[in-house]
């Protein structure tokens, strides 16, 4: 515990950031981009995005898998470049979820595999738990498939669930209804309410038009 | 285990087959290289270590005019020191001849045989294996004495079997009761002489310099003589200074040695092109392993960063490609052993027959050098896969 607690992340401040293909351009028009931006845990946060405005950057910046840009991010005023990989290690661990746009599951592996392989790293939480947001998701009866035979909008909740098995102070969603009806939209929003306010955690979710359902406190547009 | 089945995709048996085999094939020969040498070695240097400096025996040749006129094949001491400042000798020793009678006598199955002996005594330094015991002072009663082998072949194989008496191995040597009886100058002492040794370096009947001494002192009709002989270390017996230096001065060197320090010159080169031999494929099998480790990585490497980048450390990332090195490593090193085991079993029998006292020389450095190269192996490819994983993050 103590060690979860010493890698937890209060607030994450954004200082002047801006990707590093945007350099030169002075009509950034964004609420994020190039300004002083602070996100603070417990809080609900909503980015509206066009295309192509930097929306996966963000992402990949603050999970520290791209260090393309200009600017500070720090974590509780900590510069996030002078992270070791042990730390980025245990961020990935204990403090900071993502569900990417892209997904990332193992293809090979089944829905339940994919859940597990996170979840038996961090062993945050039963198999009962997670047969049962299976079903909350409508994906139980496709827990043994391998992913690759899931449709779109299944592989999203099985990653949605993976994103979950871990403590975290901020979860990141990139795009994460855009294949999603409304009605496991709302499932999906339902269980991310109940996690995240367990936790105190602050959420960060991305949208370019589709958005998922939640009290926003602010919304950005990037 | 999860880990492993995501990984293991796109593992090629053909490779890491052909790596476990080179790699086979390649300890198999640093450990054979190292085993032949540690077996073949004691054959030439006739004892244990086989780091031996090299000695020569050298004489003044005995020609017809001095049998003629009756002058005696000595040194001078500036003949000794000229030799000692030579570049390619380290030391220069005298033997020092007996100048007494010396009569032994002996047992064997109830016969008593008797003949006239001479002892010769060379500082200790030179003395092959020093036995323990070696030494004498004047109030002791046994003496040790050090015989050439070819003393004792000449008896097992020549003179034993032609009277049908029974050979001698230098175990029983050692037991056998010597009666030495040293006379001179009016005076005797009768002492028991004990073999406590063979050279192979000496062709002569050595005793303790301290005896020698003694003995021309208290019996001799010389208490200093001059000495036949000169013993000379030297850094290399093949260096042709030497032949060319004893030429010059009409010296003869007792050429069995330089023989020996030639094969065991041969023997080492061989043993080290064959080790380069073995460690350069060693080299080339670890090369065609990193090959196909990192090939592995290469093609995985979408699952690579999605592991770390779901929270899986590079240390548990690479661990899955560790092990298979190093489990690979240690197939081939287990099946190399038994190749060099198999092999040894035939060059032992063929050596046996032909040398039954020869005992086969210890496993421990090839056995060493087996574990090292694979430990080696392992820790680099280890360091270099996490090396390359670490790149990822």
């Amino acid at each position: 515990m103590k060690k979860e607690t010493a890698f937890s992340i209060q607030r994450i401040e954004w200082r002047q950031v801006s990707p590093r293909v945007f350099a030169g351009r002075g009509d950034l028009r964004s609420d994020i981009w190039q300004r002083q931006v602070t996100f603070e845990r417990g809080r609900t946060y909503l980015i509206e995005a066009a295309s192509g405005t930097g929306k996966s950057s963000l992402c990949g910046f603050v999970y520290g898998c791209r260090r393309d840009y200009d600017g500070t991010l720090l974590f509780d005023g900590t510069d996030i470049r002078t992270l070791t990989t042990a730390r980025w290690t245990c961020l990935r661990r204990g403090a900071l979820a993502m569900l990417f746009q892209d997904l990332r599951l193992f293809p090979e592996l089944t829905a339940w595999e994919n859940v597990q392989l996170k979840n038996r790293l961090t062993g945050c939480h039963t198999d009962e738990t997670l047969r049962h947001w299976f079903c909350r998701l409508g994906i139980d009866s496709l827990a043994d498939r391998p992913a690759c035979r899931l449709s779109y909008g299944q592989q999203q909740r099985v990653a949605f669930l993976r994103a979950l098995c871990q403590p975290f102070d901020f979860l990141f969603l990139d795009e994460p209804v855009s294949h999603l009806d409304a009605g496991n939209a709302a499932a999906m929003a339902d269980l991310l309410r109940e996690e995240a306010g367990r936790r105190g955690a602050g959420v960060v979710v991305t949208s370019i038009g589709h958005r998922l359902e939640l009290d926003y406190d602010t919304v950005f547009a990037l | 285990m999860m880990i492993w089945k995501l990984l293991r995709q796109h593992v090629s048996p053909g490779q890491l087959a052909g790596f476990t085999l080179a790699n086979l094939f390649g300890t198999a020969v640093v450990l054979l290289g190292l085993q032949f040498y540690a077996d073949v070695s004691p054959l030439l240097t006739g004892g244990g270590s086989f780091m031996k400096k090299d000695y020569l025996v050298v004489s003044r040749r005995v020609s017809t005019l001095g049998t003629l006129t009756g002058t005696a094949a000595t040194f001078g001491p500036h003949e000794v020191d000229d030799l000692a400042a030579q570049p390619f000798a380290r030391s220069v020793g005298a033997f020092v001849p007996a100048r007494f009678k010396v009569t032994a006598g002996v047992s064997v199955q109830g016969l008593d045989f008797a003949t006239e002996l001479f002892f010769e005594a060379v500082p200790d330094r030179f003395v092959d294996h020093r036995p323990e015991g070696w030494g004498f002072r004047p109030e002791d009663d046994t003496l040790p004495i050090v015989l050439p082998r070819s003393y004792l072949n000449l008896y097992n194989f020549g003179f034993a079997r032609s009277r049908r008496m029974p050979q001698l191995s230098e175990g029983v040597m050692g037991l056998l009761d010597l009666r030495v009886l040293v006379r001179g100058r009016g005076g005797s002492r009768r002492l028991q002489g004990r073999i406590v040794g063979f050279s192979d370096r000496l062709n002569t009947i050595l005793v303790p310099e301290d005896f020698l001494r003694w003995a021309n002192r208290t019996y001799g009709d010389e208490a200093d003589p001059r000495p036949s002989r000169l013993i000379v270390e030297v850094d290399n017996p093949a260096d042709d200074r030497i032949a060319r230096y004893c030429k010059a001065k009409g010296y003869d060197t007792e050429d069995g040695r330089l023989d020996a320090g030639k094969t065991t010159w041969l023997l080492k080169t061989l043993t080290g092109i064959v080790l380069t031999v073995g460690l350069l494929i060693s080299l080339l099998s670890f090369y065609l392993l990193l090959l196909s480790v990192f090939l592995l990585l290469q093609k995985n490497l979408a699952k690579l960063e999605t592991l770390l980048l779901i929270g899986y450390s590079p240390a548990q990332v690479a661990r899955p490609y560790q092990l298979l090195a190093a489990g690979l490593g240690a197939v081939s090193l287990v099946a190399a052993a038994a190749v060099a085991a198999a092999v040894r079993a035939v060059w032992l029998d063929t050596l046996q027959g032909v040398f039954p006292a020869l005992a086969a020389g210890s496993v421990l450095p090839a056995a060493g050098a087996g574990v090292a190269l694979y430990a080696l192996v392992s820790a680099l490819a280890a360091f270099l896969i996490r090396r390359r994983v670490d790149r990822l993050f």
